[in-house]
């Protein structure tokens, strides 16, 4: 457990560094995008980019930051992330032959899962807090503020959608011994996700737009989650879970 | 339902199918209580994948079975909480220390394991301070076999424990076994190399494309390789014919003929050899023999020839 912890525990830090750099310098940007919004609309090549500017810019800072940070920074690494620490879980246990020894032991199954399925979350969700926690200090820098509430909420969330993504990827990695498959075909939907929400006619049909600013005006003017949302994520997730279980269950090493 | 007692392996109508293949055709077993059993066969016959079941590693499709009074069910978990297993393959984390890795192994068993592992890895003289991606392959064997050794169990399933292994160390490893065994631990040993476990072993059990052919004891085996008659000739037109006669002609004198390429293979009913060896110089057309050998075949010899099976 131990070593599967340190392992999860530096991938997580890594997922931490690399979404806090992404988002200071485009927090530390607002004063200047805020100035210059219109000069960015007008250089938005898609009517969907230009939509988001407007919402952005009728949104004010909170928009500018859960789409900064949650729509730009979150769905792409952290889909990323969540592809990388789930897909290994099992599959890569086969992979590199060590699947017998980690079942040999007398440890159940289902606790091997669950540790591997709680830690793997925890490394993709507590980066997304973390981060979110530092955006109000952040923003004082720049004569800003915004409450922790709606930001906790807007984080929450995201990791929704992460966590759908990561039971996904855990689910496939429970079936294949080729980690390195599951993540390329985890990553090509998401990125054939991005490119069907930037196509007008299509957008709606994109997982991301359960993740972009208008989501997250919602979630400030509720103040709290869309439980419309919220529940099928959890639901998918749970299920996913649920079908890791008894795959796993069932495997042989 | 069968019967689960201490320190037993049984096993009943076992059945798995990879796919096509049927790896274990219904199987019977029993083994202990106490006493080292040897698996045997060749490669493909089903001995790992019958002791990943008995492990609860792999479901069985039909049977069931029962390792020291616990019964196969659902993930095998209370049958690995009793018995011990070293796997047939080594991988390893090679970003671990010896004794991490040693630790690792032995979640879920209590101190004394740990303690005692690192007493067996001391043995093997193991460097337990250095990463496991610098061990050897043997190295990493006897790491996997510590593991095994270590908690004080009935029973223990071992799967290939000294391939790879060098003479000196093969030689600790089989004084451990020996030692374990004088406790009264039941193992069920997997090998390939035959002249280890006819030292060590005081049981056979002979699998074959996924069926038990054979179950012997030490003294079975030897009293059969004392009764065992080989005569080989040289290759000639006609000699499938005269071995035929010659078969046909035994057949009467002995408990079993049976003709292999050039061979003509006697299993006589008692230890003399003496009317047989009679009626083959008397057959009439019969050559002189190219060889022949009486009362020493080797482990692998002898089960080749009673049963038409590839030891391994």
């Amino acid at each position: 457990m131990a070593r599967a912890f340190a392992s999860i525990l530096w991938r997580g830090v890594g997922f931490f560094i690399v979404l806090e750099l992404m988002l200071v310098p485009a927090l530390l940007y607002w004063p200047d995008f805020d100035k210059h919004v219109a000069k960015f609309r007008a250089m938005a090549p898609l009517p969907v980019m230009r939509n988001i500017i407007d919402t952005l810019e009728t949104g004010g800072v909170f928009a500018y930051v859960t789409g900064q940070h949650f729509f730009k920074g979150c769905n792409t690494l952290g889909v990323a992330a969540a592809v990388l620490l789930s897909v290994g879980a099992v599959a890569g246990e086969a992979h590199r032959g060590t699947l017998e020894i980690w079942l040999a032991r007398p440890v159940s199954r289902w606790r091997l899962l669950t540790e591997r399925y709680v830690q793997g979350a925890g490394a993709l969700c507590i980066p997304v807090f973390a981060t979110t926690l530092t955006i109000p200090a952040l923003l004082e820098r720049v004569n800003e503020t915004l409450p922790y509430g709606p930001l906790m909420w807007s984080a929450a969330h995201t990791c929704l959608l992460l966590m759908a993504f990561y039971s996904l990827g855990f689910f496939l990695s429970t079936i294949s011994r080729a980690p390195l498959s599951i993540a390329f075909v985890l990553l090509f939907f998401s990125i054939l996700q991005f490119a069907i929400y930037l196509v007008e006619k299509a957008t709606h049909y994109s997982l991301f737009r359960l993740t972009d600013v208008e989501r997250f005006l919602e979630i400030q003017k509720r103040g709290g989650l869309d439980p419309r949302l919220a529940a099928p994520l959890v639901l998918v997730s749970l299920a996913l879970y649920g079908a890791s279980l008894w795959t796993f269950a069932r495997r042989t090493p | 339902m069968i019967e689960a007692s201490e320190g037993r392996v049984v096993a009943r109508g076992i059945t798995r199918r990879f796919g096509e293949k049927l790896a274990l055709a219904p199987l019977d077993l029993e083994v202990g209580p106490g006493g080292v059993t040897g698996l045997l066969g060749p490669n493909g016959s089903g001995k790992t994948t019958l002791m990943r079941i008995l492990i609860g590693l792999t479901r069985p499709d039909a049977g069931e079975a029962s390792v020291d009074g616990a019964r196969l069910e659902g993930d095998g978990l209370e049958i690995r909480k009793r018995c011990s297993y070293s796997p047939g393959e080594i991988a390893l984390y090679g970003e671990l220390r010896g004794r991490e890795h040693l630790e690792w192994l032995l979640r879920g068993r209590d101190r004394e394991a740990r303690e005692r592992g690192l007493e067996l890895a001391r043995r093997f003289e193991l460097p337990l301070e250095r990463r496991v991606h610098a061990y050897s392959h043997g190295m990493k064997r006897q790491l996997l076999f510590a593991a095994a050794l270590a908690p004080r169990l009935r029973v223990r399933i071992l799967d290939e424990p000294s391939e790879g292994l060098d003479p000196t160390k093969r030689s600790v490893l089989l004084e451990m076994l020996r030692e374990d065994a004088a406790s009264g631990t039941t193992i069920l040993l997997s090998s390939h190399h035959l002249g280890e476990v006819d030292r060590v072993c005081e049981r056979f059990v002979f699998v074959h494309q996924g069926k038990l052919v054979a179950v012997e004891s030490a003294a079975s085996i030897a009293a059969r390789a004392n009764r065992l008659l080989r005569v080989s000739y040289a290759p000639s037109d006609g000699l499938a014919a005269l071995l035929e006669a010659l078969r046909v002609r035994l057949a009467p004198l002995a408990r079993q003929v049976s003709v292999r390429e050039s061979e003509l293979l006697v299993e006589l009913a008692g230890d003399d050899p003496r009317a047989v060896l009679q009626a083959l110089a008397q057959h009439a057309g019969a050559p002189a023999p190219r060889a022949l050998e009486f009362g020493r075949a080797s482990l692998s010899e002898l089960y080749r020839d009673l049963y038409g099976v590839e030891a391994c």
